[in-house]
């Protein structure tokens, strides 16, 4: 394990490859969740907590019951051959988005029985998450790009961090945006959208990082 | 609501992206040219039509309390096939859309309109919804994506079309590019209103 | 109780019917997707390797599509050349590329088989020239040789995109990486073929 690679892993998630500016995933929770900055380091935390647990959870569904290879239960099990082991890859997106929504129902009923106080701030966000594509997002992603274990919590956890970060930027400027003379057919969201297109290009500075 | 009225409400009055703020992960995502905006529409509009076909047929066999994770795997179902079509007979555009492929699953029109709409109304309203949406999503992803291909790279359905003296607005085509021209649009689209109204 | 039992049995009863519908689209799509990876592959092999467009190609690797023979007559008589696939991290996007290799390990062309770079900058590497057929920072690699292609930053003969030294190092490099992992098993089939 070479921890440069991750330290790259995380840096692309945080900055370069940040998954509102660069990726577009968790735009929905972005613009409706940016109003207010409680508000948004709410919903920051909750993702960051849950998208670093999908990582975990679905990487070891899909390396241990979806792929044809060793590391295959049925293989373990059964003592198959490698060849007779049934690829499962195509049941890839159902699976995740199940266990991903079973996951969610899961937490909050966790925080909701052991921290009735972390539920109130935080509870109201959980219910939103389930479809919010950051999180399906980076499971698919982790699998795509052929992460293994360490590498694909490093990459849920971090890209949970550059969500956090945009949604909180994006929060102190809306506040302020409140108070702006704002031309009237761009109040509300077309200025919000305009604002993140301008902070999108501060972003791109960081694609100048050479991560090698 | 009349029944044309139902299929072309998602056009243009209750459009999915512009009006609804929904789907917006795609629209910014693959709104780099008009091939990928056709290809996510198509691909959209039959996860929407078979999803609201099979949610509006069984809706009154699901018991409340589990419809929501029924709806997501009878979408999750639509998502797969179009998924696994699309890598068979169009490899390059499957390619290209990436992870936005499997990610229809979570785009919000989808399950918005099998909890709001397909669960409530008859087949025949439910399938003309499904294509009024559907049509106004790739509308919506096909006009962002001329746009941003014009002015970005130059080119009209990948072809260079400003000769080589031009020199694109790179802009338009990285990622802010994506935020930007929806901003506008949303905002000429109120401005449009706004004059409706004056009237 | 008796609820939750219920509930979950149609929930299962609905995941159920879900997967085996699809475990039936999955069987008439796979060899459609295979079909459609195959066919990639041979025609960037044929466009690499114009001498293997009468014969045939052999995957010859220890994994599938790593490395390919080319023979220019059907029979697999006539070594032509050698084949094989390169990856290279690019700036966001994994570059693919099939290169094409003559007996002695020159480069005879090579072909990007898939790229996601920013468009207008990384992906140049794929760009045509007005009044040109051929993408001209692919042709710089004519007859190379693949082990010591190198981009002019780092003191090589192939000259980077402007703007996009990361997309053209990633080619470059995947390149070089790529021939240094297939050298033992193609000398051997080269030793072999002398005998």
């Amino acid at each position: 394990m070479n921890f440069s690679e991750l330290l790259i892993i995380a840096l692309a998630a945080i900055f370069v490859q940040n998954f509102i500016f660069s990726r577009f995933l968790g735009l929905c929770p972005y613009l409706g969740v940016s109003k207010q900055l409680d508000s948004a380091i709410g919903m920051g935390a909750s993702v960051i907590f849950v998208m670093s647990l999908a990582s975990v959870v679905t990487w070891l569904v899909y390396n241990f019951l979806l792929i044809p290879a060793q590391s295959n239960l049925f293989y373990k099990i059964f003592n198959l051959d490698v060849e007779k082991i049934p690829d499962l890859r195509f049941l890839r997106t159902i699976a995740f988005i199940l266990v991903i929504a079973t996951l969610v129902q899961f937490v909050e009923m966790v925080v909701q029985k052991t921290s009735p106080s972390l539920y109130r701030s935080l509870g109201i966000y959980l219910p939103l998450i389930t479809t919010n594509c950051a999180i399906l997002g980076v499971s698919v992603l982790n699998i795509d790009s052929e992460y293994n274990f360490i590498e694909s919590l490093v990459q849920g956890f971090t890209a949970g961090i550059g969500f956090t970060l945009a949604l909180v930027l994006m929060a102190g400027i809306r506040i302020r945006l409140d108070m702006a003379e704002v031309p009237k057919p761009l109040k509300g969201l077309p200025i919000a959208f305009i604002t993140a297109g301008l902070m999108a290009i501060a972003f791109l500075g960081f694609s100048g990082l050479s991560l090698e | 609501m009349t029944l044309s009225g139902e299929l072309l409400k998602g056009i243009y009055k209750e459009n999915p992206v512009l009006r609804l703020a929904l789907g917006l992960c795609p629209t910014l995502a693959v709104s780099n040219s008009v091939i990928n905006g056709i290809g996510m529409g198509t691909a959209f509009t039959f996860v929407l039509l078979g999803s609201n076909i099979i949610v509006s047929l069984i809706k009154k066999g699901v018991p409340d309390k589990i419809r929501i994770p029924v709806y997501i795997v009878i979408i999750a179902s639509f998502v797969t096939i179009a998924d696994l079509f699309m890598a068979g007979f169009a490899p390059k555009l499957h390619k290209a859309l990436g992870i936005f492929v499997p990610l229809i699953v979570v785009n919000c029109i989808i399950l918005g309109r099998a909890e709001a709409f397909a669960s409530k109304n008859s087949l025949g309203r439910s399938i003309l919804d499904a294509i009024g949406m559907g049509i106004g999503f790739t509308l919506t992803l096909v006009f962002i994506g001329f746009f941003r291909e014009f002015l970005g790279d130059g080119k009209v359905l990948g072809t260079p079309v400003m000769g080589s003296s031009f020199e694109p607005v790179l802009l338009f085509i990285l990622p802010p590019g994506a935020f930007l021209s929806l901003g506008f649009l949303m905002g000429f689209l109120n401005w449009i209103d706004s004059k409706k109204v004056r009237k | 109780m008796r609820n939750i039992i219920k509930l979950s049995s149609i929930l299962t009863l609905v995941t159920a019917i879900a997967a085996l519908a699809l475990a039936g689209v999955n069987t008439i799509t796979k060899p459609l997707i295979e079909e459609q990876m195959r066919l990639a592959v041979h025609n960037a092999l044929l466009e690499v390797l114009p001498e293997a467009s009468g014969g045939v190609c052999v995957d010859v690797g220890e994994k599938k599509g790593e490395l390919f023979e080319a023979y220019s007559s059907p029979d697999t008589t006539g070594l032509a050349g050698f084949a094989f696939k390169a990856y290279g991290k690019g700036y966001s996007s994994t570059i693919e590329t099939m290169v094409g290799l003559d007996l002695n390990g020159n480069i005879k062309g090579i072909k990007i088989l898939f790229q996601q770079e920013t468009p207008g900058l990384g992906s140049k590497i794929e760009e045509i020239k007005y009044g040109k057929s051929k993408p001209w920072f692919q042709e710089q690699f004519k007859n190379k040789n693949a082990e010591r292609v190198a981009v002019d930053k780092d003191d090589g003969e192939i000259k980077s995109i402007t703007g996009a030294t990361i997309s053209s190092r990633a080619v470059t490099n995947s390149i070089r990486n790529g021939f240094k992992k297939i050298k033992p098993r193609l000398e051997k089939i080269i030793k072999g073929e002398q005998k």
